[in-house]
Parts: structure tokens; C-alpha cells; sequence
């Protein structure tokens, strides 16, 4: 009753086929079964925002989604947000601002805040401070991420008060 | 977690099939809380059936009735809705302080409406609690900080859902699908409070129904509705106490109102005292106070949660002050 | 140069060495590695807070498909009963058996087949319970050491230590005012966001690796060898990528059981922490009682203090009660002092470091009576403490004379300092806290390894993982040794096999350390360098110097790359007990506005002032600051252990244990005062204790004077508040 499900699905675009069991979180499939582990598993609960990935362009927690549930669905994961021209400008703005510790929420900040960015590009930094609380970083206070992520939208062109 | 396996429905009048009615099946539809208890063996269905798979349950449509929110909107599509945001501000504002913004992003109406308690001993693996199947509500004599203040007995367990006391405020009613066909009612009576016959339940849903929608009525002209969710993190956090308010007003007179509390009741409680006394007054700082005197008059505090009497209180105040300014 | 420090490295802001893996996801931390064979590992925990353990069966968990071995205190070659319980848990959470299966959701079914039968006893989780003659005793075999004797009586109290200096009862005499508190601090966990995790395999050759995340790469080398007796020599221990620390990852957990499971079966094995085994079955900071006395003239000058300092050690003896003692008055100048420390056990896990461990908690209640002494003489509480604050040739009350240190400096720059100056504002319950905080740092043991590369560029090998950006504080003072950039030093961090003994990173003690040893190393390069050139030119050694990254003699001048093509390969490797580290103080200022109807605390504004000898990399230096003021945020209003009547706790969770989250914080000003420490050739000073110390007291000294009642429990949340109001 239990047998492993095919899986067909896309991630940072790529088509991928996996096959897992449905308890599976999707958090365990990128980590275990496809060898993913940019996304970090730090409660697997939802409550840190390690895991996040983007999912239909919305940010979510990918330890309280089933493996199963990715099918026909557009994945994004941290591994697919440099290019090969470089990095994205949140992730450059988070090394210039020293946004980052132990990094191992590094991740998840980085794809909850990019999906920020592309639907408010130019968010105060009340909305920021809101948007991300969805992510525990227990090393840098904060402060520096909100300044990283703050000082991405003054940079990247995609304010849309340009 | 237990093996179970998972099914992909294609038509909605399949699940009641489905689910049967033994307890052993569940929707899961964001599953944010659905699997949180199945991690740590609250809840270990044999089958999940998938509401995802269903086209057309996340639609939110306005027609000349009101508003009509599919059961499977996820709380990001209810707080950014204009429509929402604008004749529905209570709704909007509740949804959009639910957890953080990973979670609104897949958890859906209705299951936010579903969502089951967050009582301490209840998520306790180890704890065989009334509400479990177990005989007896450690909350009681135990830790009980974050329980009811109102309406408990034999459990006391509080009502975690934000959407609910909004939706409640606002007249909503809710639409369910059972093997016998659909049924319209009152949001208000979908909730239960606990009794010695059946402490396990929140609500009025046989194991195989499931909310379908919630209907809203037309705005009514000069009402203004708000959400205040007092909580101990500023984000990220269940309620202590919330209160969702919808007055109708005339300048500082309140025509008629509806105050309903959230966190502090195994159900989303109407404080009938508070409204009593707003109802038909011209609101002051003066009467704040004594509505938010009249809402905890009843409030029966155990040992370690009497500060939510001075919250509810205080928070009554402030809202029929807000209403008006 | 920068900030016209005359260094050209030292005090830049690089972009850090191992940065571009972290933000790309590619940087591989501890449970990150897979291998195609590898087992999952699990421990069964206790259910109970005490109890005898009977019997353990393992028949049926043994007999599930997909099980491959399962292993007791009985299997440990020396026992060590935190990691495996022997006869007797001794907290809900502690750990009884290991497993091992196929995948981590056939592990998780076999534990719930493993059948213990227990007999519940009595728990005890508070320590002022603990401490009564009729409590509950964890350890028939625990005496109290009192001030070094033996009482020979069963009990909680595993140690009492004493210091004292001159009279207190005269001090009192003395004093104008006189102030008498008694303060409890609660369970606060570390919260690193990565749990706890090892991977080991076990090769026939009896070379055993594991890898994991830890502060101390060795320490975890000594504790698996120890355990499993065996020579540490056969032990590689490779330390992965760490998501935090703060002191949690300075002993082992999982790592000795996923060892012992990988010699067994022959098989890699995997041990995972899940988030609620973090919180149960890992070392938190210890709770704390204290009581404290202290008198002022009116004049504000400290006269005597007398403390009872009570620790929770959890259900050992050990916590950090002595560091408590040592910190809680350092900042100051007392004549008279009686400091009474115990350390009490009690059925709650071991407790363990946490950033300045012990110092928070004393800190908070020397700080708060500080701050009401101000009150009742109506002096400024930063004013208050340049009358009585140390400096260089002070006596640290209970310990050695202060070196050059720059504690009157950070109160000062705080006393200037924009935020000190403008009103705290009003109309609201509004109020302003300052505290100050000591950490003594540490030094010792570090391993550095340059290896001098053809294009001029550097290769660091170093012990010391990376848990904040010490790569990049490292290869930063080798470089300005060497005279070259950054960015030419490539840093790494490599296993115990590949480099020399390195203490952990944790102490505040890696830059100063690891740091000093890496410019010794840089140093050794030079020499060998030079004797290269000297041979290369044909002159005598004593005629080859280097100066600014150049070397010369009277007819040749060329850069460091220029030489290192002649040079290499050129290998400088150093390892040495380091001395030296400079203690290092820091002094908060808060505003915070209470909600008088909901009693909720809101951190308005917060400014942290340090003394951090010199800055290497100021932006991780500040970031160390900013992180240690909002755990520091967490500990005041809203993180807390909490415990039911069987000692169990409830709220073992990320959400329902409330760390603060980027809503909760504002943005914290850090204020870097730089008092060049002697001991270090660059002047660091540890940076990463320091910061957690004040703010406890910061924020209960700004609450207790917003609702003008003095707060001395802690978390300050809504329902404290509110009582503290009186309108509960």
C-alpha cells in the first residue's frame, strides 16, 4: 500500500524523475535521494526556514511538503540560483555585507528573500523584517541580513520606483 | 511517521467516497499541520486523499451575494485578495499573521478552520491526553499557560486558528460535502466546544466530510472589521488572545457589532457580553472598559493562565476604542 | 591601509574565503554527506525525567525488516552514561540504545519496538528544590565538595566554592544603600540551527573516520577513542561544515553511538539529531538562583557585595557556575566581596557551554542591582560605573590583577554615544537599561599549515573549524604578515590526520589563537624565504630583509609572489599553546516599550558597545556582537525551557521554544572600541562571548524602570509582565 511512487517533476529547470515513498518530505527526497543538500534541515517542522525552496514561485518550507506533491510542479532550489555568469545579487550582497555566520541558514534566506524581491521590489525595511521571520538565524542577529537584502534592492535595477 | 499511501482525486464528489468513515483516511490539503502530527504520531492515517489534485477548489469569487472563498485558497491568496483586503479587512488581516509567509503559502482555508489544537500535552507523543483517547486533560492540573479561559471542560484546549474568529465575526457560513451531498450552515455552529461524550473534536465534520468553501455576505454600508492577535513572538506565533471585531457604526455610535475572541476558548468565542454592552452605545474610552470588564466577567482562569483574563480584557478595550477612531 | 591603523590586511572587510559555497548551497555541513551504503542511525531516549531502567529488550526491534544492529551501554568498551544511560536516566531525553537501519523511517519504526521496562522515580527540576534537605537525590554516590571537603551526606550539591576578600559585614556598615535580590534565570538552549549529527565508517584495518560538525575536530578525536578504547591515532575525524554552535558543539552526542554502530555492521552509518532530541538530549545552559546583597556610599561607591550563586549542572555535576563567579564582578572595583558558588544537579540534561557560560546569569543580577543602587542615589547608571570600573593594575575581584584592558572606554563611548544622549523618549512605558558584561577569553592549542604556492598564493591549513568567519580572521593575519592580499591566502579547514592538535573554536579564543599561531607560521615562511634568497643572491642571510612585502638586500628588491617563484615550495608550519588572550568587556544600552495593557516588551533601539582589542575582519567582529545581543534578546523576553510536574519538558520545539526572529529584533548598532590587547601581536581580544553577557540585565534594567518595578525573573514575557504589573 505503501510502494515508492514515480515522481516526474522540474527542478531548476530541469526535468527530474525520482521515486519515493509518500511520507517522504520533499526536504528528504532533495537531500537524500537526489543529493540536494542546499536546503538544510533544522526543525523539519516548518518553524526555521532552513529547507526553503521555491515551489510555483512561492517560497515554501520543503519539509512539510511531500516528495509526492512535487509532481508537475516548478521547483526552484538554492543550487539553481547562480548561473554560470554568477552570482545572483542577493547572494553577492549577502557575502559583501558579511549576511552570513555559520551560513547554514544561508539558503533559506536566500530563496524566501529572492522571492521578496521579484514580487516587492522595493520593500521598507518593516516588510523585509515581516517577510523573513519565516527564517531563524541564530548567529548574525539579523542585522546584517536585513541590510543585505535591503541594499539588494537598491542595486539590482529591479525597483520598480527606478 | 507511518507509512500511508497517498491518493490523487480527480473530481471532488469522490472524497466523501474515499475518506469512508473510520477515522483511517484524511485530506490533507497544505498539510502543514497535517504532518507535523503525523511526524510525531498524534494523527497516523492509513490513506491520504489529496485536495490539490482538485481543480477549482482555491477559487475566490465575488457575485452578487458576497464573496465566496474555495476551501483549498491558500491564506497568501486570501490576504493579498483587493476584494478581501477592502470589504473584508478582519479576514485579511487574520490570514496574513498566520504563521510565516513559507506557510500561508501552502496552508489553505480550509484547514486553517481545521487545524488542531496546539495544547502541549496534545502534540506530546508520550501523552495519552484526553483529547487523544485518553481519560484524562493534564492542561488541568498541569501547565496551562497557553489554555482556555472560557468554555473548557473536560478539555482545555484553545482554538488556534486565526481565520476562524474573522470568518466567525463576519457572518460567514461554510459549505460541507458528505456522502449525502453538500450542506450550507453558520461558520459559527461548524465549531464545538469539547464534552464528556466527544472531548476529540473541534468541529462538526463526520470523517467523511470536508469544507468546500466559505461564503461571505455583502458588506453592510459603514461597517469597518479588523484582526489583533496578541502573541509573544511579533511573528511567527500562535495567538494568547485575538480578537476579531466588525462594527457598524455612525460616527462614534456603535449600530451593531461582532466581537469574537480567538485563543482563549476550545472554540472561536463570542463574547456576547462585550457586544451587549457596545451594542447601540456611543463608544467612549469609558465604555471600552467596561465592555472589556463585562468580556472576561465569565472567564474561569486555571493556574497558570490568568493573565490571559487581563489580555482579553484589555484587548476588548482596545478594540471598540479602534472602532471608532 | 585601513582606518590608519598602519595595517593593510588587518581591519579590511574581504569578502570571506569559504562565502561563495555558503550562499550557494554548496558548502557541505554535517548530515550533508551521503554514501550509497550508508545505514541511518537512531537513539531511543527516556520518556521520563528519572528512572531505573530494568530491562531492555530488543528482540522485536532487532527483528524488523531492515534493522542491522542495535547497541546498549552494555556495547560501549567504557562506559559514558550521557551517551549511552548505564542502569539509570537521569533525564527525559537521555539516551538508552542505538540503531541502525536501512533508511531513517525504518530506524524510526524499530525504536518504537525496543521494549524498556522502567521504574519511575521521583525528578527534580528546579534547583532551589534541589537544594532542600528533603529533595530528591540523583546520585546516591554525590557528596557535596565543600570548599574542598568532603561532607560525605548524599545530595545535589556537587560542589561549593567560596571566594572572599576583605570584610563584608564592615562593607554593609559602610554603605549608605543597601540592595538585596534574589534573581532566578531559566533553561536556554544554544539554538543552532543545524542539529546534532556524525557519520562514521569503520574500515577491517581498524581505521575508523567520522565526519562531523563540531567546534572541536580533536576533542571529538579524544571523546570517540576514549569511549570506543581505542588509540586516538586510528581515529580521523573530519569536521564538516558547522551550522552553529555557541558552545553546543564543544563534546560529542551522537558521534561515539554512530562509531560503535559503524564497526558492527562494517557500514557507514549516519546519526541525525531530530530538533526535539536537540533540545532533550543536548546540553543547554544551566538555570540559575541567585541571591545577592550589595551596598553603595552615596557617593556611589561600591562597598561590599555577597552572593549565593546556585547552577544547574543538569543531571551532572559541572555547570558553569565557576566562570559565573569569575565574571560576575570584573568589571568592578570592590572592596569587600563573599561569593558563594554551588553546583547542583538536578533531572535535566547536562548542562553544557553557551557563549560566556555562566556569565549571563550572574552578570544579570550583579547588573541589576547595580542599576537600582543608581535608582536610590539618583546617579547615571554609566556615570555609576566610571566610579567603580576597573582598569589596567585593578584587581579582578576574585581573580588576578586586569592587564591592559578597555572596559572605562566602552562605557565611555557609550556615555557619548547618539543613543545614550536622546531621551528614551515618553508618553509611553518607555525605559532606557545599560549593563555591562566580562568574558576572560581563551588561548591555548593551535595548528597552522602555509604552504607557499609557485604563483605567490598561500595554501593555511588549520584546525580550527569555522563556525563565523575565522577562515577569513586567519588568512587575514597571515596575509599581513606576508604582505600579500586576502585573497591570496586560500584558508582550509582539514581533519585530524592533516594538521596539528587545535583546541576548539569556542572560548573567543580562535583568532587570538589560531590567529597568533598562523603569523608565527607566517613568520617561519619569511625565514625560510630569506635563507632561499640569501643563497639565490649569493649574500649572507643577515643581509636579507623584508619590509611591506618585499624582499631586499642592497642590489635586489622584489615582491612576495616575485620570491615565491623563486622559493617555492616553501611550507611554514607551527603548532603551539598560545598564551596571551586579553579579557575583553562590553556595555549595552537598550530602550524598550512596554505594552501596558498586554504586558508584551518591545526592544525599541539597541547600541552595543565592546572592547575587541583590534578588529581583524570588523564586519564578522560586529556580527559576533549583533548575534550574541539578540540570543541575549531571546534569553530576557521569551526563550525558556519549560518543565511539567513529571519534569518533562513541553515545549521542545522551534515553536513553541521562542527564539527571535528578524520581527522581533531591531537593527543592533555596534559600537567597536579598540584597546590593542599585548598578548596578541595585533592586538585581538576575543569577541564572540562577550556580547551575550550584558544584555540580559541591559533589557530588565530598561523594563524595570519603563513599568517602574524591578524585574528579576527571567523570560520577561507578557504574562510576567503583566503580574510584574499587578494586573494579574
Amino acid at each position: 500500500m505503501s510502494r515508492k511512487v514515480h515522481v516526474q517533476t522540474q527542478i531548476n529547470g530541469e526535468n527530474v524523475e525520482f521515486l519515493c515513498e509518500p511520507r517522504q518530505s520533499m526536504l528528504e527526497v532533495l537531500r537524500n535521494e537526489l543529493d540536494l543538500t542546499g536546503a538544510k534541515e533544522g526543525c523539519n517542522n516548518g518553524n526555521c526556514g532552513a529547507c526553503t525552496i521555491i515551489v510555483e514561485g512561492r517560497p515554501v518550507n520543503s519539509c512539510c511538503m511531500l516528495g509526492v506533491e512535487a509532481e508537475g510542479k516548478e521547483i526552484q532550489t538554492i543550487e539553481g540560483v547562480a548561473t554560470p555568469e554568477g552570482l545572483h545579487p542577493l547572494q553577492q550582497k549577502f557575502l559583501e555585507h558579511a549576511a552570513l555566520q555559520c551560513g547554514i541558514c544561508t539558503p533559506g534566506f536566500i530563496m524566501n528573500a529572492k522571492v521578496l524581491l521579484e514580487t516587492n521590489p522595493n520593500p521598507t525595511e518593516e516588510e523585509v523584517r515581516f517577510w523573513l521571520a519565516g527564517n531563524l538565524c541564530r548567529c548574525t542577529g539579523y542585522d546584517k541580513i536585513i541590510r543585505a537584502v535591503l541594499d539588494t534592492t537598491e542595486t539590482t535595477g529591479v525597483s520598480t520606483n527606478g | 511517521m507511518e507509512k500511508f499511501s497517498y491518493i490523487n482525486p480527480a473530481r471532488l464528489e469522490q472524497v466523501p467516497g474515499l475518506l469512508k468513515d473510520d477515522w483511517q483516511s484524511k485530506v490533507i490539503a497544505g498539510g502543514t499541520d497535517l504532518l507535523g502530527e503525523m511526524k510525531d504520531y498524534i494523527e497516523s492515517p492509513k490513506r491520504l486523499i489529496n485536495l490539490k489534485s482538485i481543480p477549482g477548489l482555491d477559487q475566490i469569487s465575488a457575485d452578487d451575494g458576497g464573496l465566496t472563498i474555495g476551501a483549498m485558497a491558500t491564506l497568501t491568496d486570501i490576504t493579498e485578495h483587493s476584494e478581501i483586503q477592502k470589504n473584508y479587512t478582519a479576514l485579511a488581516e487574520a490570514a496574513g499573521v498566520v504563521a510565516s509567509p513559507q506557510i500561508r503559502n501552502v496552508g489553505t482555508l480550509g484547514g486553517n478552520l481545521c487545524q488542531r489544537p496546539r495544547c502541549w500535552y496534545y502534540r506530546d507523543p508520550d501523552t495519552d491526553c484526553l483529547k487523544k483517547g485518553g481519560n484524562m486533560c493534564y492542561a488541568l492540573s498541569g501547565l496551562n499557560k497557553y489554555n482556555a479561559i472560557f468554555g473548557g471542560g473536560p478539555n482545555y484546549i484553545v482554538h488556534p486558528s486565526d481565520t476562524a474568529p474573522a470568518l466567525v465575526a463576519l457572518g460567514a457560513e461554510v459549505t460541507i460535502l458528505g456522502a449525502g451531498g453538500q450542506r450550507t450552515i453558520p461558520l459559527e455552529n461548524f465549531f464545538i466546544l469539547p464534552t464528556v461524550a466527544n472531548p476529540y473534536r473541534e468541529n462538526i465534520l463526520e470523517p467523511n466530510e470536508i469544507i468546500t468553501q466559505i461564503h461571505l455576505p455583502k458588506p453592510i454600508a459603514n461597517t469597518t472589521s479588523f484582526y489583533i492577535k496578541l502573541r509573544e513572538r511579533s511573528s511567527f506565533d500562535f495567538a494568547l488572545v485575538s480578537i476579531a471585531g466588525v462594527f457598524q457604526t455612525q460616527g462614534k455610535k456603535c449600530q451593531d457589532l461582532s466581537l469574537i475572541l480567538g485563543g482563549v476558548a476550545p472554540a472561536p468565542w463570542r463574547s456576547n457580553e462585550a457586544e451587549q454592552v457596545l451594542r447601540g452605545q456611543v463608544i467612549s474610552d469609558d465604555l471600552g472598559e467596561r465592555a472589556g470588564k463585562a468580556a472576561v466577567k465569565n472567564a474561569d482562569p486555571m493556574s497558570d493562565n490568568a493573565y490571559k483574563v487581563t489580555l482579553t480584557q484589555n484587548l476588548v478595550k482596545r478594540a471598540a476604542v479602534m472602532a471608532v477612531s | 591601509m585601513a582606518d590608519g591603523n598602519g595595517y593593510k590586511v588587518v581591519g579590511t572587510r574581504p569578502i570571506r574565503h569559504d562565502g561563495v559555497d555558503k550562499v550557494t548551497g554548496r558548502a557541505k555541513y554535517g548530515a550533508d554527506l551521503n554514501f550509497p551504503d550508508m545505514l541511518f542511525g537512531k537513539i531511543l531516549r527516556s520518556p521520563h525525567a528519572h528512572a531505573k531502567i530494568v530491562s531492555i529488550d530488543v528482540s522485536r526491534a532487532l527483528a524488523h525488516p531492515g534493522v542491522k544492529d542495535i547497541v546498549t551501554s552494555k556495547d560501549l568498551p567504557i562506559l559514558s552514561e550521557n551517551i549511552l544511560a548505564e542502569d539509570k536516566v537521569f533525564y527525559k531525553g537521555h539516551a538508552i540504545v542505538g540503531l541502525a537501519a536501512v533508511d531513517v523511517h525504518t530506524a524510526e519504526e524499530a525504536l518504537s519496538l525496543i521494549d524498556i521496562e522502567y521504574e519511575v522515580l521521583p525528578a527534580v527540576t528546579d534547583v532551589a528544590k534541589a537544594i532542600r534537605e528533603d529533595s530528591v537525590v540523583l546520585h546516591q554516590s554525590l557528596t557535596t565538595n565543600t570548599l574542598g571537603e568532603k561532607t560525605g551526606k548524599p545530595t545535589n550539591i556537587s560542589s561549593h566554592v567560596r571566594h572572599q576578600n576583605g570584610d563584608v559585614e564592615a562593607g554593609f556598615a559602610e554603605a549608605d544603600v543597601v540592595v538585596e535580590r534574589t534573581f532566578t534565570t531559566q533553561t536556554v538552549h544554544q539554538g543552532y540551527i543545524e542539529p546534532i549529527t556524525a557519520t562514521a565508517k569503520y574500515n577491517p584495518d581498524g581505521e575508523l573516520t567520522v565526519w562531523t560538525s563540531t567546534q572541536g575536530a580533536f576533542n571529538v578525536r579524544q571523546q570517540v577513542a576514549g569511549i570506543l578504547d581505542c588509540p586516538a591515532s586510528k581515529v580521523r575525524v573530519v569536521p564538516l561544515e558547522i551550522g552553529g554552535g555557541f558552545g553546543g558543539k564543544t563534546t560529542v552526542y551522537v558521534a561515539p553511538v554512530a562509531a560503535l554502530l559503524a564497526m558492527r555492521t562494517g557500514q557507514i552509518v549516519k546519526v541525525t539529531m531530530t530538533r526535539d532530541e536537540v533540545f532533550e538530549g543536548t546540553g543547554p545552559a544551566p538555570a540559575t538562583l541567585i541571591r545577592l546583597k550589595m551596598g553603595a556610599t552615596k557617593d556611589g561607591r561600591i562597598t561590599a557585595a555577597d552572593t549565593d550563586l546556585f547552577y544547574e549542572g543538569g543531571a551532572y555535576p559541572g555547570s558553569a557556575v565557576g566562570a559565573g563567579a569569575n565574571c560576575m564582578f570584573a568589571a568592578y572595583k570592590i572592596p569587600n566581596l563573599m561569593i558563594d558558588g554551588f553546583d547542583v544537579v538536578v533531572n535535566k540534561p547536562s548542562s553544557h557551554a553557551y557563549r560566556a557560560p555562566g556569565a549571563p546569569n550572574s552578570s544579570f543580577a550583579a547588573e541589576c542591582v547595580i542599576d537600582e543602587i543608581c535608582q536610590k542615589l539618583d546617579l547615571d547608571p554609566l556615570e555609576f560605573r566610571m566610579i567603580n570600573g576597573a582598569k589596567e593594575g585593578d584587581r579582578n575581584p576574585i581573580g588576578p590583577r586586569h592587564g591592559k584592558i578597555g572596559y572605562l572606554e566602552t562605557v565611555e563611548a557609550a556615555q557619548t554615544h547618539d543613543h545614550y544622549q536622546v531621551e528614551v523618549g515618553n508618553g509611553k512605558l518607555r525605559g532606557r537599561g545599560v549593563a555591562s558584561g566580562y568574558w576572560g577569553n581563551g588561548a591555548g592549542r593551535s595548528s597552522v599549515n602555509l604552504t607557499v604556492n609557485q604563483d605567490g598564493t598561500i595554501m593555511l591549513l588549520e584546525g580550527s573549524t569555522d563556525i563565523g568567519g575565522t577562515r577569513a580572521s586567519i588568512a587575514m593575519q597571515a596575509a599581513e604578515v606576508l604582505g600579500i592580499a586576502a585573497e591570496d591566502v586560500r584558508p582550509a579547514v582539514v581533519d585530524t590526520n592533516s594538521i596539528g592538535e587545535t583546541g576548539v573554536t569556542g572560548g573567543s579564543r580562535t583568532t587570538h589563537a589560531t590567529g597568533l599561531v598562523a603569523i608565527r607560521a607566517a613568520e617561519s615562511v619569511i625565514e625560510q624565504m630569506k635563507e632561499k634568497l640569501a643563497d639565490h643572491w649569493e649574500v649572507n642571510l643577515n643581509q636579507v630583509d623584508f619590509a611591506d612585502g618585499t624582499f631586499l638586500n642592497s642590489d635586489n628588491q622584489i615582491s612576495f609572489k616575485e620570491a615565491a617563484r623563486i622559493c617555492s615550495p616553501v611550507v611554514g608550519s607551527v603548532t603551539e599553546s598560545t598564551t596571551g588572550a586579553g579579557g575583553a568587556f562590553g556595555t549595552h544600552v537598550v530602550d524598550v516599550e512596554v505594552d501596558e495593557d498586554t504586558g508584551k516588551v518591545e526592544v525599541l533601539r539597541y547600541t552595543a558597545v565592546q572592547d575587541v582589542g583590534t578588529a581583524i575582519h570588523p564586519s564578522y567582529a560586529e556580527g559576533q556582537i549583533q548575534g550574541g545581543a539578540v540570543q541575549g534578546i531571546g534569553w530576557a523576553l521569551s526563550e525558556e525551557y519549560v518543565y511539567d510536574q513529571k519534569g518533562q519538558m513541553v515545549n521542545a520545539s522551534f515553536l513553541d521554544y521562542r527564539m527571535p526572529t528578524s520581527y522581533d529584533t531591531p537593527m543592533v548598532d555596534t559600537v567597536m572600541v579598540e584597546v590593542p590587547n599585548p598578548g596578541h601581536p595585533f592586538g585581538v581580544r576575543g569577541v564572540g562571548e562577550v556580547p551575550l553577557v550584558p544584555p540580559l540585565a541591559a533589557i530588565a534594567n530598561a523594563v524595570s524602570r519603563a513599568i517602574g518595578v524591578r524585574m528579576t525573573h527571567l523570560p520577561m514575557n507578557p504574562g510576567s509582565v503583566l503580574k510584574a504589573l499587578n494586573k494579574i
